[in-house]
C-alpha cells in the first residue's frame, strides 16, 4: 500500500512506515524514552531526506509527550516550575539549533553532523547505561554487598547564583544549569531530531539531584514544548515538516507504546537498562560504522539553492 | 530557450528556405498533465508521432533515425564528494552545475552516437552525455569536473531520475510511431518538455515538442500549499494533531 508524501515528495509503503512507528513506540513504551534517536536514523535509511526526517520526527514526539506528560500531569509526578524553566532554555537551544540546522544544510554538512552527533551521544549514553545496568544487576545477585552511596551535590553547581527553590523537586538550585541543560537539549531537538530525555533524564538525576519520581514527567513537559516550538519553527523556516509522514508514525507509535508498555511491567528495571542500553550502542555502531568504512559512493547531490 | 531558438536558427530556418515539403516529425501526448495524488506511484506517458512527408523507400526501410526525450524543469545541482579526513568521511569538493535537468527520460530508435555525429547531438543536447550541464564553480580542472558531471548522471539514473530506452520507439506503421516513457514516483513537479528529433542518414531534419504538466492534486496540493506559503500556520496545524493524537491516545488506553 503506498502513499505519496506530499512534503517529501515521495512514494513510501505505508505498512512499512507504520511498522516502524509501531516498532520503535514499542521500545520507547517498554524503556520509557522518546524513541526519536532510533525513529531519526530508521528514516533516513529508509530514504526520507534527513531535512525532513528531523522535523518530521519533532511533530511525532510532540503526540508522544503530550500523551506521556498528560498521565504524569494527572498523577501529580510533574515539577511545572522546574519544567519552565527548562523551557526557557528550550525554546533558546531549539532556536539556535533551527539556525544551524539551515546553514549546515547549505554547507552540505548536516548528514555528517548528524551522524557524530549520534555516535557521540549514543556512544557515551549507551555505555553508561551499559555499565551502571550491569554494576546493578551484579548487585542484586550479591544481597550482602552495600548499596552505592548517592553522590552528594556537586560542589560547583551549589556555588552558582541566581538560585531559586523547586518546591516540587525540593531543591534550592541556580537556574543557571538548569537553564543550560535545556538549551543543549533544545539544540538537539532541532538539529537531530529527538526529544533529548536520553540525555535530559539522565542529567537531571545525576547533575541536577531532582528525585526520580518528578523526573520523568518534567522531563515530558519540557520536551513536548520544545518540540511543539521546533515543528513550528522548521515549518516556517526550512519546510520540513510531513504531516502525512508524522502521522502514520504517531498512529503506530501510540499503538506500539502501549503493548511495549505491558512488556516492560514483566522485565526488571536493571534488565530494561541494560537491553535500551545494547540497543543505543547498536545503532551508535550502525552510524559509526558508515562514517569510518569506505563509502560505497563517494557522491551526492543537492537540489536546488543557486548562487 | 536559447537552444530552442538555435535550433530554430541553425536547423530548421535554412532549408524551409530551399523546399518546402521537407520530411518532419509531429507529437502528441498520450496525458498533457500528470496529477500527483496520495495514491501516485509512478505512471507511464505515451509519445504518439508521425514522420510526415517523408520519402517512401526511406520509411519502408527504417532509414530515418528518431530520438525522443522528456526533461523535467532545470535547476541548480550541487555534487559533493566524500573525502577521507580525520579518520572518517566527510563531504570535500564540491560542485554546482546550472541548467541540471531534474528529470530526463528517452527513447531512441539506436543508441544515439550512431544516429548522428557528436556535434549535432551536443548542440541538439540529445543524451546523456550532450546534456549541456554548465559547471558554476569554475574551480575544478577540466578532469574533476568531467568526473562531477559523470556522478552526477550515475546518481541520477541510480534515483531512477534519468533513463534512456535504446530501442524504446515502437513503429505502428511506416510512418506511425509511438514510444512509452517512464515518469517515475519521485518525478519532480513542474512542466516538462517532450521533444522529437529526426535524424536522416546521420544529418538532424526536424523537431517538435510539446509540455507535459506534473503537478500535484487534491490534498497533497493544499498540504505542499500551506507549507511553503504559510509555514507558521501549516506548524501550528500540526502541532495541534499531534496534540491531539496524543491526547487521544492517552484517553483511549487510559487504564483506570
Amino acid at each position: 500500500m503506498n502513499l505519496y508524501l506530499p512534503i517529501a515528495e515521495m512514494s513510501v509503503n505505508v505498512l512499512v512506515l507504520f511498522s516502524m512507528g509501531a516498532g520503535v513506540g514499542f521500545l520507547s513504551g517498554m524503556f520509557g524514552v522518546g524513541g526519536g534517536f532510533l525513529m531519526t536514523p530508521l528514516l533516513i535509511f529508509y530514504n526520507i531526506p534527513p531535512a525532513v526526517a528531523v522535523a518530521t520526527e519533532a511533530n511525532q514526539i510532540v503526540a508522544s509527550s503530550f500523551s506521556g506528560a498528560l498521565v504524569h500531569l494527572r498523577k501529580g509526578t510533574l515539577d511545572i516550575k522546574l519544567g519552565v524553566v527548562l523551557l526557557i532554555g528550550g525554546i533558546a537551544g531549539s532556536a539556535i539549533g533551527v539556525v544551524l540546522f539551515s546553514s549546515l544544510r547549505e554547507a552540505g554538512q548536516l548528514d555528517l553532523i548528524i551522524s557524530i552527533l549520534y555516535v557521540v551521544f549514543l556512544g557515551t549514553i549507551g555505555s553508561l547505561m551499559l555499565i551502571e545496568s550491569l554494576n546493578a544487576l551484579r548487585k542484586s545477585r550479591n544481597p550482602d554487598a552495600a548499596p552505592a552511596a548517592l553522590p552528594t551535590q556537586q560542589t560547583w553547581i551549589a556555588k552558582l547564583p541566581f538560585k531559586v527553590r523547586f518546591h516540587k523537586s525540593q531543591l534550592y538550585l541556580s537556574v543557571i544549569p538548569v537553564l543550560v541543560l535545556g538549551m543543549l537539549v533544545g539544540i538537539l531537538a532541532s538539529i537531530m531530531g529527538v526529544g533529548g530525555g536520553f540525555i535530559m533524564v539522565p542529567a537531571m538525576i545525576y547533575i541536577l539531584r531532582v528525585p526520580t519520581n518528578v523526573v520523568i514527567g518534567t522531563s515530558l513537559f519540557q520536551i513536548m514544548f520544545v518540540t511543539m516550538f521546533t515543528t513550528i519553527a522548521q515549518s516556517a523556516t526550512n519546510q520540513t515538516v510531513d504531516i502525512v509522514l508524522a502521522l502514520i508514525l504517531m498512529v503506530g507509535g501510540v499503538i506500539g507504546a502501549q503493548f511495549g508498555a505491558r512488556a516492560g511491567q514483566k522485565l526488571r528495571g536493571e534488565q530494561l537498562r541494560a537491553l535500551l542500553g545494547l540497543i543505543v550502542l547498536a545503532v551508535c555502531i550502525g552510524l559509526g560504522w558508515d562514517l569510518v568504512t569506505v563509502p560505497s559512493e563517494l557522491f551526492s547531490l543537492g537540489e536546488g539553492g543557486g548562487h | 530557450m536559447l537552444r530552442i531558438l538555435l535550433i530554430f536558427f541553425v536547423f530548421i530556418l535554412p532549408p524551409f528556405a530551399a523546399a518546402q515539403t521537407k520530411p518532419s516529425v509531429q507529437i502528441g501526448l498520450s496525458n498533457e498533465t500528470v496529477g500527483i495524488t496520495s495514491s501516485f506511484d509512478g505512471t507511464e506517458i505515451v509519445v504518439f508521432g508521425s514522420i510526415e512527408n517523408g520519402e517512401k523507400e526511406r520509411l519502408k526501410n527504417g532509414k530515418y533515425d528518431l530520438v525522443i526525450s522528456l526533461e523535467g524543469p532545470t535547476d541548480f545541482t550541487t555534487v559533493r564528494r566524500k573525502e577521507h579526513k580525520f579518520g572518517i568521511w566527510v563531504n570535500g569538493l564540491s560542485e554546482q552545475f546550472s541548467d541540471v535537468p531534474s528529470s530526463y527520460t528517452m527513447a531512441a530508435t539506436r543508441p544515439v552516437d550512431q544516429i548522428s555525429d557528436a556535434e549535432n547531438l551536443k548542440i541538439l543536447e540529445v543524451g546523456l552525455d550532450n546534456l549541456n550541464l554548465v559547471p558554476v564553480g569554475k574551480k575544478l580542472t577540466a578532469e574533476q569536473t568531467k568526473v562531477f558531471r559523470d556522478s552526477l548522471v550515475r546518481l541520477k539514473i541510480s534515483k531512477g531520475l534519468y533513463l534512456v530506452d535504446i530501442g524504446g520507439i515502437e513503429f505502428l506503421t511506416p510512418t506511425l510511431f509511438k514510444a512509452t516513457l517512464t515518469v517515475p514516483a519521485n518525478v519532480p513537479i513542474g512542466r516538462h518538455l517532450a521533444h522529437a528529433y529526426l535524424f536522416d542518414g546521420g544529418k538532424f531534419i526536424a523537431s517538435q515538442f510539446t509540455t507535459l504538466e506534473v503537478r500535484k492534486k487534491g490534498f497533497e496540493q493544499q498540504a505542499y500549499d500551506l507549507a511553503h506559503n504559510h509555514g507558521l500556520i501549516y506548524g501550528i496545524l500540526a502541532v495541534l494533531i499531534a496534540m491531539f493524537t496524543g491526547w487521544f491516545a492517552s484517553f483511549i488506553f487510559k487504564k483506570d
